[in-house]
């Protein structure tokens, strides 16, 4: 009796090891997923001109020197226009083929699925040269910003595809029908019905598409021509050793990242559970002055 | 009436109610399709049709610095005689094996960790850290390490304390390919991973051990099973993107870093067209193959669908 109840701690013991063991694991791993981003954001701060160690002081002029560089601000330009072109094309054309994915009557609908997901499995580098070709080499095109958004759009709309069309599988059509029983014409049935529920994906989906074409930098190399983007700008400066200023570039886009994945809901939520928190805190404290007779 | 009102609940497409003359419906029938017309457009005209260029442009034959149309084995012939392009892709295969092997080895007990002790209302915050890195430049991440684990870097202060130095054959090589290979595809295998487990239910590993199986033995024929589909996307979705990496073996790998990817790049720049569009069909291939494989055990929608 004794020994099994020995058995049972050891057990107990040996969970709680475990347990342990792979919390301090995950501890780690956001460390190891961080280490290059806080040190970026370090080194955007550092007074050493080589963009890395040693620490030799603190300043802000990357920061500013990243307001005066007419090269950086015309990288930046060129990436936000072919960023929100390719947002633009990959949202409609990516939805749009959403919903016979979902509610047509097919017949290879996982394959044509996994078909979906060739273009952005497939190396960028053959995206890059095929397009490459087809531009240089067939429809003798100058290679421009507009080329670039061609390539990038094809990288970017299966990811808008996928996320709506999961979105669209858990979507009951009995509500549709309903409203169709109710009156409602093919048009407000997808404005009143549709869209509001799948809405969030969308938008997901179009942040997403958005973000990717701001970093892609392998297709557009290709296939831009003289143009230089955001990447290409900081490509160059790697190239050319690392210039400090693309570290203040890079913390200057974490944030505002931060800022639009705060409007796209995720910080919201956080926001709720730290008031929640200073509410409880709060309420305790309240209690505790109450006790103490105070109120 | 019967007939009809389960026609009408499995009829197509928010128009699908229209279903009533021979004609009509087979209008209604095309027009489920109707969506797909955008999507074949782009695809058929700026992905399949460059994507044919290059699979003829392997077989055709290279003059100078143009490309003829003459059919030929010899871009195939030549590529798979050449000891170094051999070499390379064999390299690459390996260099991609264990960086895929690292990445799911470092990203399965985070994940586990996180589907099993966490609780729910500190999941999503944590999943959502897990991405905040993408939004950093995919070029500084590399960078960034390369100050890390670079000469002057941090790890050599750390490794200074303690009397070593950096080792040499590191950065610059085949190891800091892989390393920083790992820490880039560690999201996607960890995200994967988790929507895998999240749907397990740990009580079947109580249930199992108390019908006596050691833990060893739960996880194996209990857990494995059912995480499977998940393992294996993971695998295939960090396997084939790093296959064609040609990036990171470019910034951080000096000369013997290089994989399969750079010898397209580098036959492009040097307008080898027919001897890239070789390597990159072969490329291609592998990606394809792998896909029509393992497209049954693929969960696209999982991987995606958050």
């Amino acid at each position: 009796m004794a020994g099994e109840t020995d058995g049972v701690e050891i057990v107990a013991r040996r969970a709680k090891l475990v347990r342990g063991a792979l919390t301090g694991w995950g501890a780690l791993m956001y460390v190891f997923l961080f280490a290059p981003v806080l040190l970026l954001i370090l080194l955007s701060f550092n007074d050493n001109r080589y963009g890395s160690f040693p620490i030799t002081g603190f300043t802000t002029k990357w920061y500013s020197s990243v307001l005066q560089s007419p090269d950086l601000q015309t990288a930046i330009k060129t990436s936000l226009l072919i960023a929100a072109e390719v947002t633009a094309i990959s949202t409609v054309v990516g939805t749009a083929a959403a919903f016979p994915l979902v509610r047509s009557r097919l017949r290879f609908r996982s394959a044509l699925r996994v078909a979906f997901t060739v273009p952005i499995m497939i190396p960028g580098v053959l995206i890059g040269v095929s397009l490459l070709s087809f531009f240089s080499n067939v429809l003798n095109l100058q290679l421009t910003t507009q080329t670039a958004v061609i390539g990038q759009s094809i990288y970017t709309t299966p990811y808008v595809l996928l996320i709506v069309a999961a979105r669209l599988e858990g979507f009951d059509r009995g509500l549709e029908r309903a409203a169709s029983d109710l009156g409602a014409n093919a048009f407000q049935r997808f404005r009143r019905i549709v869209l509001p529920l799948i809405g969030p994906a969308i938008f997901a989906g179009s942040l997403f598409a958005f973000t990717m074409s701001l970093d892609e930098f392998v297709i557009t190399y290709f296939i831009i021509g003289a143009q230089i983007t955001l990447p290409i700008y900081i490509y160059t400066q790697i190239k050319f050793g690392i210039t400090p200023a693309i570290n203040a570039v890079a913390t200057i886009l974490i944030v505002g990242s931060l800022g639009i994945a705060a409007v796209g809901g995720g910080v919201p939520r956080l926001m709720r559970m730290v008031s929640r928190w200073v509410q409880r805190l709060l309420r305790a404290r309240r209690a505790r002055l109450a006790d103490a007779g105070l109120t | 009436m019967e007939a009809s009102a389960t026609h009408l609940i499995n009829a197509p497409g928010p128009a699908g109610g229209a279903v009533k003359g021979t004609r009509l419906g087979a209008l209604s029938r095309l027009s489920q399709y109707l969506g797909f017309a955008p999507a074949a457009a782009l695809y058929g005209v700026f992905f399949a049709a460059p994507m044919v260029i290059i699979v003829m442009y392997s077989f055709w034959t290279q003059n100078g610095y143009s490309i003829e149309a003459r059919w030929t084995f010899e871009n195939y012939q030549s590529i798979f005689s050449t000891a170094v392009y051999v070499d390379t892709f064999l390299t690459t295969l390996w260099m991609t094996a264990a960086a895929t092997f690292a990445t799911l080895a470092i990203a399965f007990p985070f994940a586990y960790w996180l589907a099993r002790y966490v609780s729910r209302r500190w999941q999503r915050p944590l999943l959502f850290l897990v991405i905040v890195p993408f939004w950093v430049s995919y070029l500084l991440r590399v960078t960034s390490w390369t100050i890390i684990l670079g000469n002057n870097g941090g790890l050599a202060h750390l490794l200074g304390i303690f009397g070593l130095s950096t080792p040499s054959w590191f950065l610059y090589d085949r190891p800091a390919v892989i390393f920083v290979l790992t820490y880039l595809y560690f999201p996607y295998a960890a995200l994967t991973l988790f929507a895998a487990l999240e749907r397990f239910d740990w009580r079947q590993l109580r249930a199992a051990r108390d019908l006596g199986a050691t833990q060893t033995r739960a996880l194996r024929t209990v857990m494995l099973p059912q995480i499977r589909p998940g393992v294996t996307t993971a695998v295939i979705f960090v396997f084939i993107p790093i296959l064609g990496e040609y990036l990171t073996p470019q910034l951080v790998g000096g000369t013997r870093g290089v994989m399969i990817g750079n010898l397209v790049d580098n036959f492009f720049e040097e307008a080898q067209f027919a001897q890239g569009a070789t390597v990159a069909v072969l490329i291609a291939a592998v990606v394809v193959i792998l896909l029509v494989v393992f497209r049954r055990s693929l969960e696209v929608g999982e991987m995606y669908g958050r």
